[in-house]
């Protein structure tokens, strides 16, 4: 479902280049769960973006559902980004201006869908919102907004999950409903998961655990998977 | 499988995808969507209320001056009792009326000639006017059924056999109406008695030298007065609701005679109205450009902070999957969608306003307005569609660039298009903007050197600024520096904070002062009491007799000026040798206005009607120079003859004391015992003489030569109304060559009978009765006043919506910086204190840079445009950097008060 290959993410700074991703390859299986941990500055973040199509990688490339994202401009990846994939973020990110059910209606509406309501109105119920689904973010409580995120991320019945440390600004007891609310939802709609997190609880949860130290793969809990090319030149050797 | 994913394809695996278009209409869906989405959430209100500002202010004032020009010139049309006049001592060519009535016009004619009337118990002296059916074509004639009475309007003049009198001709002429009076070899019977009549300000000599006598135009010829060669002043005059078929007739007109006759409208009629409409139209002019100007950088303001706060709301649009040209197609939609709603309520609310202008001048607004064009909301609409177009398209269209990973990484910077580019487009759309609604490049160049010498300005300022601060940081020890290191930090902002302040600081201080100017110069010029009858062609011995007539009888009388007809011969003993330019100010504010006239009687009536100049009643001297002068206005219109015509005779007088509304511009007006053989001469005729302080002027002044001392020069208040003279002698100068005098008096409409009585104690004096003309000009004036005034108040809530979005456009930066103060312990004072400052130093600095701004752009706007002339406001130099102060202070600190009331997480959640 994504493939990462040698994939380098550099920026300009005063003291240099300096180099945030450094020839990363990894390889995603469909319907697997993936956490991708490290201390802060470790790439984790970048990683996601540049998974998600949100960035473009200095080399190397990604391939989303088989897309690769190398070839694409940011017109095209938001196409793909649009179709395929879903979002939580560490901060929410609901627009503070639309209610709990406006922001989950936004990604199908976005799609063209007319029945946006009624998909967000259930998905909304299914994440034990029923009753709040007139109040705006600012009504709601941290645990409460990012139940509504959620809602919006699989509004679209995306195939891949990317979510930036879901339960980050959570208390531990919210933040273990969260994690209990992406899971069963992951499992429901059979969603690739691929999450960034700190929470060590969070990362258990998933099938397999990437650790990244300054911008590169320490250890992979599912190692052989790394890289179909691996795999592949495995296979024919 | 390598090699294809190497050169960046999809697999053949890849998931299938659709082209990721979506239908016009789930983009506009969404456009709506989040347009209303956005004004319930308050986020568009200021934008939307700058939108309709913009349309509000442009349409209301389109639409008041579309209609109350239409309205004044039909009132000023009054005063012609038609839209255009053609007249002429001599009989006017018969085709000229034919043809006017074939091209659809509606045509009346007039004669007026003075006569003797006489009726079986006396005579007097009248001005005999006969009127064709048609007459009046505007206004209307109101009569009653006996003297000194209200009068009721009737719909055309007196039938044949009728004869039509003033009240004050009745007792004089010993009759009552129904009597017979007679004129010539015809009698008439008395049917009415004229109350008012239309053009009675705008007549001759001829209509001025008693009380008005009509009667029809078939009984002229009965009458036996009208001779070859008789003193008669013929009059077309024509009137049509289709202004463009009087521009037809006036083209055929000049074509056919070669200039050799003109149509007269009522701006050639009389100056004064001329004037005061022209400075209006300028001023209600200027007054929309400022409401535009605020109101597109309202709208700049605004939009760019609206799309600041989008930001976010982009790039989550683009993480899930919307282009950026989807993107922008939203926001085109939003804006365009924004348009359509403000444009609708602008010109609404302009339609409102322009009706709440025209009840304020109810009172002063006589006729029937004439219904509005379609015009005005054209360009109100257009307006916003520019001001959005210049002012608010780059900011949206910048959003378009929001990378998405910002949902990640708030710190990423925005790829904007950089801060200054919206204020390029803004200044480009501005300077269009100004430039196709004033189509007036003076205006434009004027506004446009204002502004950019502010922006100048304000660059040095924030240079030393910059220089002078070495270390910036928080300095959150004082707050005073607090504030300080807070101007600095944000000195980008600042310097375009206080642009935006001192630019409408400056609009509505220029907007103030011009119009107080204004105001009080058209008071000046036409003050309560202004005397409202010249008389005339009065004898020394008889001045003793009309003074005491007047104190017997209550009126109010003035300075008796002798006056004598004088002609400058040589100037330091060669001959004078006029410049060619004849358009200065004295000629444009001393002569009919290019009129091109043989109807000498009626040129000579408003040289003394407006200046008290060439009065000499019958002089025929002094009427060829007067007719000469007006017909000279006209640069291209002069020739030798009319230059020769100026320098041929003068009115002129001698007089101890400088007379009022005249001013010394150069050397000195002499002492009380001042010798004999000085002259003072005005200084726009000493220019165009050539003639310098210390020259000796030689003058023939009834067949003797005098010679004179030019020693002071003089500048005139010529729309005074009062007698003006370009050359005044010292005392003893030529008193000795035999003068009549001159005087003015205020008689208010009850005293008029008493001319009677002064006509027939001094049957030698010439009366002139100019109250009616007063009367009408102090009415426009009174109009255009009232609508200056509204137009400011516009102006001024335009103003306060800039200063209200400037502030509100770094508020967000200002909240969060003093929210992380807040939580590192600063107290709520120090918090409000360095605010307090920071925003009055922008304050005071805004109002300085305002303050030179406009005393620059009035020095400008004064001397070229309105004519007027420039005085430093001292009084703004501390009110206007002391009001900025106080403004940008209150409103600042009354924005940001929340920051210290809201607790400080609330904020920086709110913000993040």
């Amino acid at each position: 479902m994504i493939e990462i290959r040698k994939l380098t993410k550099s920026v300009p700074t005063s003291e240099g280049t300096l180099t945030i991703l450094n020839a990363v390859s990894l390889a995603i299986a469909e319907s697997e769960t993936v956490a991708i941990v490290g201390a802060s500055g470790s790439g984790k973040s970048t990683l996601l973006g540049l998974m998600a199509g949100l960035d473009a990688a200095t080399s190397g490339d990604v391939l989303l559902g088989g897309h690769s994202l190398a070839a694409m401009d940011e017109e095209q990846r938001a196409v793909l980004r649009g179709q395929i994939v879903g979002f939580v973020f560490q901060s929410f990110q609901l627009l503070p201006s639309l209610t709990a059910l406006e922001n989950v209606m936004l990604p199908i509406e976005l799609k063209g869908d007319d029945q946006a309501r009624e998909k967000a109105l259930s998905l909304l119920e299914r994440v034990g919102l029923g009753e709040r689904v007139t109040h705006y973010p600012n009504q709601l409580s941290g645990g409460e907004q990012q139940r509504v995120a959620i809602a919006r991320a699989f509004a679209t019945e995306a195939k891949i999950l990317f979510a930036d440390e879901p339960t980050g600004n959570l208390d531990t007891a919210t933040g273990s409903k969260i994690i209990e609310l992406i899971f069963d939802l992951n499992k429901e709609f059979a969603t690739t998961l691929v999450l960034v997190t700190h929470d060590e609880r969070l990362a258990q949860r998933c099938g397999r655990i990437v650790r990244l130290i300054a911008g590169e793969i320490e250890s992979d809990t599912g190692a052989k998977l790394t890289s179909r090319d691996d795999a592949v030149e495995n296979a024919s050797v | 499988m390598s090699s294809v994913l190497g050169q960046g394809e999809s697999s053949e695996s890849a998931l299938a995808l659709d082209d990721g278009s979506k239908s016009v209409g789930t983009l506009l869906g969404l456009a709506s969507r989040l347009l209303w989405r956005d004004w319930r959430s308050g986020e568009l209100r200021l934008l939307f209320l700058a939108l309709v500002m913009a349309v509000t202010s442009v349409s209301g004032i389109a639409l008041f001056t579309d209609r109350l020009e239409k309205a004044l010139l039909l009132e000023s049309a009054n005063m012609l009792a038609a839209d255009r006049v053609l007249s002429s001592g001599r009989v006017l060519p018969e085709d000229i009326f034919m043809e006017a009535q074939s091209q659809g016009l509606r045509t009346a004619r007039t004669l007026s000639f003075t006569s003797m009337a006489f009726s079986d118990a006396g005579n007097m002296l009248v001005s005999a006017k006969a009127v064709s059916d048609t007459y009046p074509l505007r206004g209307e004639m109101i009569v009653a059924d006996a003297p000194f009475i209200r009068g009721a309007p009737i719909a055309s003049g007196p039938q044949p056999g009728e004869a039509w009198l003033e009240s004050r001709a009745l007792p004089a002429l010993g009759i009552e109406v129904g009597d017979t009076v007679y004129v010539g070899e015809a009698d008439f019977t008395v049917s009415k008695i004229i109350i008012a009549e239309p053009d009675r300000s705008g007549g001759g000599m001829l209509d001025n030298a008693g009380p008005r006598l009509m009667i029809h135009m078939d009984d002229v010829e009965k009458t036996n007065v009208v001779q070859l060669g008789s003193r008669v002043s013929y009059r077309f005059l024509f009137a049509t609701d289709e202004m463009p078929l009087l521009d037809t007739f006036e083209a055929w007109v000049g074509e056919t005679f070669e200039g050799e006759y003109r149509l007269r409208d009522v701006r050639d009629e009389s100056q004064e109205v001329s004037e005061a409409l022209n400075r209006a139209e300028s001023f209600l002019l200027l007054g929309s450009l400022f409401a535009v100007l605020l109101a597109g950088v309202a709208i700049a303001l605004t939009a760019k902070r609206y799309s600041e706060r989008h930001y976010d709301y982009v790039a989550i649009l683009k993480t899930f999957g919307c282009t950026s040209r989807q993107i922008g197609f939203i926001y085109l939609c939003i804006q365009a969608l924004l348009a359509v709603v403000a444009i609708g309520v602008g010109s609404l609310l302009g339609w409102a306003v322009h009706h709440v202008i025209l009840r304020a001048l109810q009172a002063v607004i006589t006729v029937d307005l004439p219904a509005a064009g379609f015009e005005p909301f054209v360009v109100g609409a257009l307006t916003a569609v520019i001001c959005l177009l210049s002012f608010a398209l780059p900011p949206l269209l910048a959003l378009r660039e929001t990378p998405p990973l910002r949902v990640l990484r708030k710190d990423i910077s925005q790829q904007t298009i950089g801060d200054s580019v919206p204020y390029i487009f803004g200044v480009g759309g501005t300077i269009g903007l100004v430039l196709w609604y004033s189509q007036d490049f003076v205006l434009t160049a004027v506004l446009v050197v204002a502004v950019a010498s502010i922006g100048l300005l304000l660059s040095g300022m924030s240079y030393a600024l910059l220089r002078s601060s070495s270390a910036v940081g928080m300095r959150a020890g004082s707050a005073w520096k607090l504030a300080m290191s807070a101007a600095r930090r944000r000195r980008k902002q600042n310097v375009l904070q206080v642009m935006v302040f001192s630019i409408t600081i400056m609009s509505l201080l220029i907007l103030g002062l011009l119009r107080s100017d204004l105001i009080s110069d058209w008071q000046a010029q036409l003050p309560e009491g202004t005397p409202n009858h010249f008389m005339m062609n009065i004898s020394q011995p008889q001045i003793d007799g009309i003074e005491s007539f007047f104190e017997e009888n209550g009126v109010q009388g003035n300075a008796f000026y002798p006056l004598i007809s004088a002609r400058v011969t040589k100037i330091n003993g060669a001959e004078p040798d006029p410049q060619d330019d004849l358009d200065t100010d004295a000629e444009r504010g001393t002569l009919a206005g290019g009129a091109q006239s043989d109807d000498e009687d009626e040129e000579q009536t408003k040289g003394a009607a407006r200046v008290g100049l060439g009065i000499g009643y019958g002089q025929g001297d002094a009427a060829d120079s007067q007719t000469a002068e007006a017909s000279s206005d006209n640069a291209e219109e002069a020739d030798e003859g009319a230059v020769r015509g100026r320098l041929s005779r003068r009115q002129v007088t001698w007089a101890q004391d400088l007379p009022a509304d005249n001013r010394v511009t150069g050397g000195e007006w002499w002492s009380e015992a001042a010798a004999p053989g000085f002259v003072s001469i005005e200084e726009d005729y000493a220019d165009w003489l050539d003639i310098e302080l210390g020259d000796i002027v030689e003058f023939e002044i009834n067949a003797q030569t005098v010679s004179a001392e030019v020693n002071s020069f003089r500048s005139v208040r010529w729309d005074n109304m009062q007698p003006n003279f370009f050359i005044i002698f010292s005392p003893g100068t030529i008193d000795h060559l035999g003068a009549t005098f001159l005087s003015t008096a205020l008689m208010e409409s009850e005293q008029k009978v008493l001319l009677n009585e002064l006509v027939k104690r001094f049957p030698t004096i010439v009366v002139i009765e100019i109250d009616a003309l007063i009367e009408q000009i102090q009415n426009i004036i009174a109009q255009v006043t009232s609508a200056i005034e509204l137009i400011s108040v516009l102006v001024l809530v335009c103003g306060a919506l800039v200063l209200l979005a400037c502030v509100n456009a770094t508020l967000d930066e200002r909240f969060y910086e003093n929210a992380i103060l807040r939580t590192l312990g600063a107290g709520k004072k120090l918090i409000m204190t360095s605010l307090l400052i920071e925003f009055a130093s922008i304050g005071l600095m805004a109002g300085l840079v305002a303050t030179l701004g406009a005393e620059a752009s009035l020095y400008y706007l004064q001397e070229q445009v309105f004519e007027q002339e420039f005085n430093l406001h001292y009084w703004v130099w501390v009110a206007g950097p002391l009001a900025g102060m106080l403004i940008i202070a209150g409103l600042g600190v009354n924005s940001t008060r929340g920051v210290v009331s809201i607790s400080p997480l609330n904020v920086l959640r709110r913000l993040n």
